[in-house]
């Protein structure tokens, strides 16, 4: 049976890195290649071992598929590319691709410059990488090679991430990546046509989740932005320029509108620059309600949101400031971040995950005694919150999605295989589809039932036709003929037409069969009660009994000969062609069984 | 509101249970196969004392889950054991469940109770205790409450024909008392080792159109009697009783809650004494709001009382105008913290907050 096996290298049953290998009908493909954020060494990357011991990846993988650039998701990406050695092609939607190379290249600064690690890729690792990535727009086929085909659809989630459909022939397999079935400020939510793909591979971080609505952590937030701004505080959100960034910015431009509020609220300009080249680069992606407001303004002309200046830290009075980068390792947000640590009044606000050793992940691991450079302690003591407005589908999200695309299988990842039983038979109940969920380095196998179209011949069909009653496109109808298979085409056509065009002469296979009888009578006695016999049983067939002395029933022929060694036996020979084996074998046991006395 | 927070569940329910362990048990009544049973571990903020704003951990997990045939109407805990008993439509009998969140995260259907003489009319109002042995107490009318003991399905207690009213409630007082409720607002008090006897409570004052009624009792209240607790009685029309079980010859207290009428009938109507809190209790099941009372300033004489706090949003969630306006199907206080309830609604909404006493008096 065909089958399609997937095996994750990563996020089978942990989160922290999705690296999916897939073989389908003789293609392997890789899906995602992320770095687990949680571990130092080695085990942060997939285990690349499991496709070949050693040497480069590039006769192994027929291709490489990125869904969105969270760094688990592409974190490994260089590494794969450059240090283990890959030079297909890579491919990924285009705000993937433009924002890649400067979430690793982040990375990368934080892990070799602030952690001093040393087997780790370097920038010039990062852009040969990059020149291997081929772009691609949603719902466009993609034609790998040509039997490879993969196409986009809208993910949800982050700016830029995709579900891909990954087809050959006509077995497919539908990957999800991360995804959201419910739109918020700025992005829409996933959508998927119905593919029909013969496996779906989902993620199910949040399966087991039942979230708190939005509105209420929009509210939580809002309330503890204007509670320090109230008691004249100052309130830093350190942001990546794109994505959660324009959701807050808007919150609260609407929050200060209604309410009225004075203090101002700062947006620092390298921020907006870079924010307003890629949603101008990638307006698409977003959702309506952005795009209509982009059309009429510029995304940062907000009335109450203002451009930032150095400067500004040091005014008195409340403020609100937005600065890069998110994890505050370096840059505008870490030098805002020294001046205003050390008052109580004071509030920081991480809206996102923070990697190990950023200063970002130590405050909000508690810590609140920070070495600085120059073996400066910095003591903090403003409030440190920290608050997610990550979007991934719920089990309800799931359940949609499996709705819109009804596959044949399903496949879980990023869960834990207990948390999942439910979940598992949740999907089995609903929908009657094979559910999985394998572990890291398990590998699942699926069989697929894949359908090959085959031309028949118009003669063929004549006959089969005039046999029995009309094909019915809905039941299956046995038919007998010959596939012929030539270059790529197959062909269903009738035997001798067959052997006419193979040039092949017809065989003819004939079986003859002793039957020893008991009696002293000459040879033609025996023929004559041998004829008596069935023609008194075989009613319905044509028994003949010949000049010559021989009997046919039908086109079977049997003759009688006496015994070479003892008179009183005589023998009988059966002789008939292959195809009237039925009746042949029948005659046989019918003769073995002697003839009556009485004749 | 000092608090709230709104969920989202995939079907509404009709019920919400705690388990041991803070954990919070709902389920689905719809009439289709399918229902699901969901234990839930609220979310870090509502275990502990203090409030937390923005903390990260925000939302309910699915600890566990089980699949019913028919649709959940209620659901107990059997304390001390690692069952559960539902009850629903078409018929009386309960289904036991087992939950076992360790090895998986399934709950599994392990056995059927079947009711005598069941009538395969209306479904089983169910109680359990696990005092002398792991018990539940089950019937959908007066003529036919029984005690079975849960794992062995044996019975162990029938009551005594009392008539054929049909029960809105019922529970176990202590281990010999039990206190049944039917929907025309009687009150029954029964001991379990006097079969034959069935003592009525004083009766709720006749109305010219029928209305249903559904009572509340309190537990929870260290080392006092539990008969010394009054019951509260909830009728369709909005009216409220208070009764002491010792003195049940007069009411303790009567007032009537400001309801729309006609009440859009009985099936969700809910009434619940604060553990925490002295005199306090929460009503809903007439539209998309609970509503808090003081009942320490009540007396006899019927008149309109003024909630303390009204929780409205349910009726402002929903996907806003179409259809029908949710209707709150069931609330519950959280045990510990003092004002902190939990609805849940028609729509599918689930909802935790806690209200900010409004003059200051704690």
């Amino acid at each position: 049976m065909p089958e399609i096996k997937v095996t994750p290298l990563g996020a089978g049953q942990d989160v922290g890195r999705s690296c999916i290998l897939v073989s389908i009908a003789g293609k392997n493909v890789m899906l995602d290649c992320g770095m687990h954020m949680g571990y130092n060494d080695d085990r942060r990357f997939p285990d690349f071992s499991y496709i070949t011991q050693n040497g480069r990846l590039t006769d192994f993988l027929d291709c490489v598929i990125i869904s969105h650039f969270h760094l688990d998701h592409c974190g490994a990406l260089p590494y794969f590319s450059e240090m283990v050695g890959y030079d297909g092609p890579i491919y990924m939607t285009h705000p993937t691709k433009a924002i890649c190379p400067i979430l690793l290249e982040d990375y990368r600064k934080i892990t070799v410059d602030k952690k001093g690690e040393t087997n780790f890729f370097t920038s010039q690792m990062i852009k040969d990488c990059m020149k291997k990535v081929v772009a691609v727009h949603l719902h466009q086929t993609v034609q790998v090679d040509e039997e490879l085909e993969i196409k986009a659809y809208y993910a949800g989630h982050v700016l830029g991430a995709a579900m891909f459909q990954i087809k050959v022939g006509c077995e497919s397999v539908v990957y999800t990546g991360d995804y959201n079935m419910t739109p918020d400020r700025h992005l829409g939510a996933a959508w998927i046509d119905k593919c029909r793909p013969d496996l779906l591979i989902s993620e199910s971080t949040y399966a087991t989740t039942i979230r708190d609505s939005k509105r209420c952590r929009e509210r939580d937030f809002l309330k503890k932005v204007h509670e320090t701004v109230e008691r004249g505080g100052k309130v830093l959100i350190p942001v990546f320029a794109l994505g959660r960034a324009q959701e807050l910015c808007i919150l609260l431009e609407t929050f200060w509108e209604r309410m009225n509020l004075k203090a101002p609220i700062y947006f620092s300009t390298g921020l907006t620059e870079k924010a307003n080249h890629y949603y101008k680069l990638f307006i698409t992606w977003t959702n309506q309600k952005i795009r209509k407001t982009f059309v009429q303004r510029n995304m940062f002309e907000f009335k109450h949101i203002k451009a930032f200046d150095r400067a500004f830290a040091d005014n008195p009075g409340p403020m609100v400031v937005f600065a890069t980068p998110g994890m505050l390792h370096a840059g505008q947000s870490l030098q805002i971040f020294r001046k205003w640590a050390g008052n109580e009044k004071n509030m920081v606000i991480m809206p996102g995950y923070c990697v190990q050793g950023t200063v970002g992940h130590k405050i909000l691991s508690g810590q609140r005694k920070l070495e600085m450079e120059g073996r400066q302690i910095l003591e903090v003591k403003m409030q440190v919150e920290y608050m997610s407005f990550s979007a991934h589908a719920d089990a309800k999200g799931i359940m949609q999605l499996i709705r819109q695309a009804e596959p044949r299988n399903v496949l879980l990842v990023h869960g834990e295989a207990k948390k999942m039983e439910f979940l598992k038979q949740k999907i089995e109940q609903e929908f009657h589809v094979s559910c999985y969920m394998p572990a890291n380095g398990e590998t699942t196998t699926i069989l697929t039932n894949p359908c090959i179209p085959v031309d028949i011949s118009l003669g063929l069909l004549k006959r089969e036709a005039a046999i029995g009653p009309l094909p019915d496109a809905k039941k299956p109808k046995l038919m007998h003929g010959t596939l012929l298979m030539k270059d790529n085409s197959f062909r269903l056509v009738s035997p001798e037409q067959a052997l006419k065009e193979l040039g092949l002469a017809e065989h003819q296979l004939r079986f003859t069969c002793r039957v020893h009888i008991q009696d002293p009578r000459k040879e033609h006695e025996t023929v004559l009660r041998v004829y008596n016999h069935l023609k008194g049983i075989l009613k319905d067939y044509s028994v003949q009994h010949l000049p010559d002395g021989s009997i046919t029933v039908e086109s079977i022929l049997i003759q009688a000969t006496a015994h070479s060694e003892d008179q009183g036996t005589k023998v009988l020979l059966v002789s008939w062609t292959y195809q009237d084996e039925e009746l042949g074998s029948y005659l046989t046991s019918l003769l073995k069984k002697g003839l009556p006395q009485s004749t | 509101y000092r608090d709230l927070h709104t969920f989202e569940l995939q079907a509404p329910t009709r019920l919400i249970e705690w388990a041991h362990g803070s954990r919070v048990c709902v389920a689905g009544y719809g009439q289709s196969d399918g229902n699901e049973i969901l234990q839930l571990i609220p979310p870090p903020t509502l275990l502990t004392k203090e409030t937390q704003g923005l903390c990260p951990e925000r939302d309910f997990k699915v600890e566990c889950g089980g699949f019913s045939e028919r649709p959940v109407y209620s659901l107990k805990y059997v304390l001390d054991t690692s069952l559960l008993v539902t009850s629903g439509p078409p018929d009386s009998s309960l289904q036991v469940w087992q939950v076992s969140a360790e090895d998986s995260d399934v709950i599994k259907s392990v056995s059927h109770i079947a009711a005598e003489n069941d009538t395969g009319q209306s479904w089983a109002k169910i109680a359990t205790i696990s005092a002398r042995a792991p018990w539940v107490l089950h019937g959908s009318r007066l003529d036919r409450v029984q005690i079975t003991e849960v794992e062995s399905r044996k019975n162990v207690y029938t009551a005594a024909s009392g008539g054929s009213e049909e029960l809105s409630g019922l529970a176990f007082l202590d281990c010999n008392t039990l206190l049944l409720c039917c929907a025309t607002g009687q009150l029954c008090l029964a001991d379990i080792r006097q079969p034959q006897n069935l003592v009525e409570a004083v009766s709720v004052p006749s109305a010219p159109c029928s209305e249903q009624w559904c009572m509340g009792t309190r537990h929870g209240a260290q080392g006092l009697e539990p008969s010394s607790q009054p019951v509260a009685r909830l009728s369709s029309r909005g009216l409220l009783t208070l009764t002491d079980l010792r003195k049940t010859s007069e009411f303790l207290a009567l007032a009537k809650a400001r309801v729309p009428s006609p009440g859009s009938g009985a099936e969700f109507l809910c009434v619940s004494w604060a553990p925490a809190l002295e005199g306090c209790l929460a009503i809903s099941g007439f539209d998309g709001t609970v509503h808090v009372y003081d009942t320490q300033s009540w007396d006899s004489s019927g008149r309109e009382a003024e909630p303390i706090f009204v929780h409205k949003g349910h009726a402002f969630g929903g996907a806003g105008g179409s259809g029908d306006p949710p209707l709150v199907t069931v609330h519950t206080w959280h045990l510990q913290k003092p004002r902190t309830l939990l609805s849940a609604a028609s729509d599918g909404s689930l909802h935790v907050w806690d209200w900010v006493q409004p003059c200051g008096k704690c």
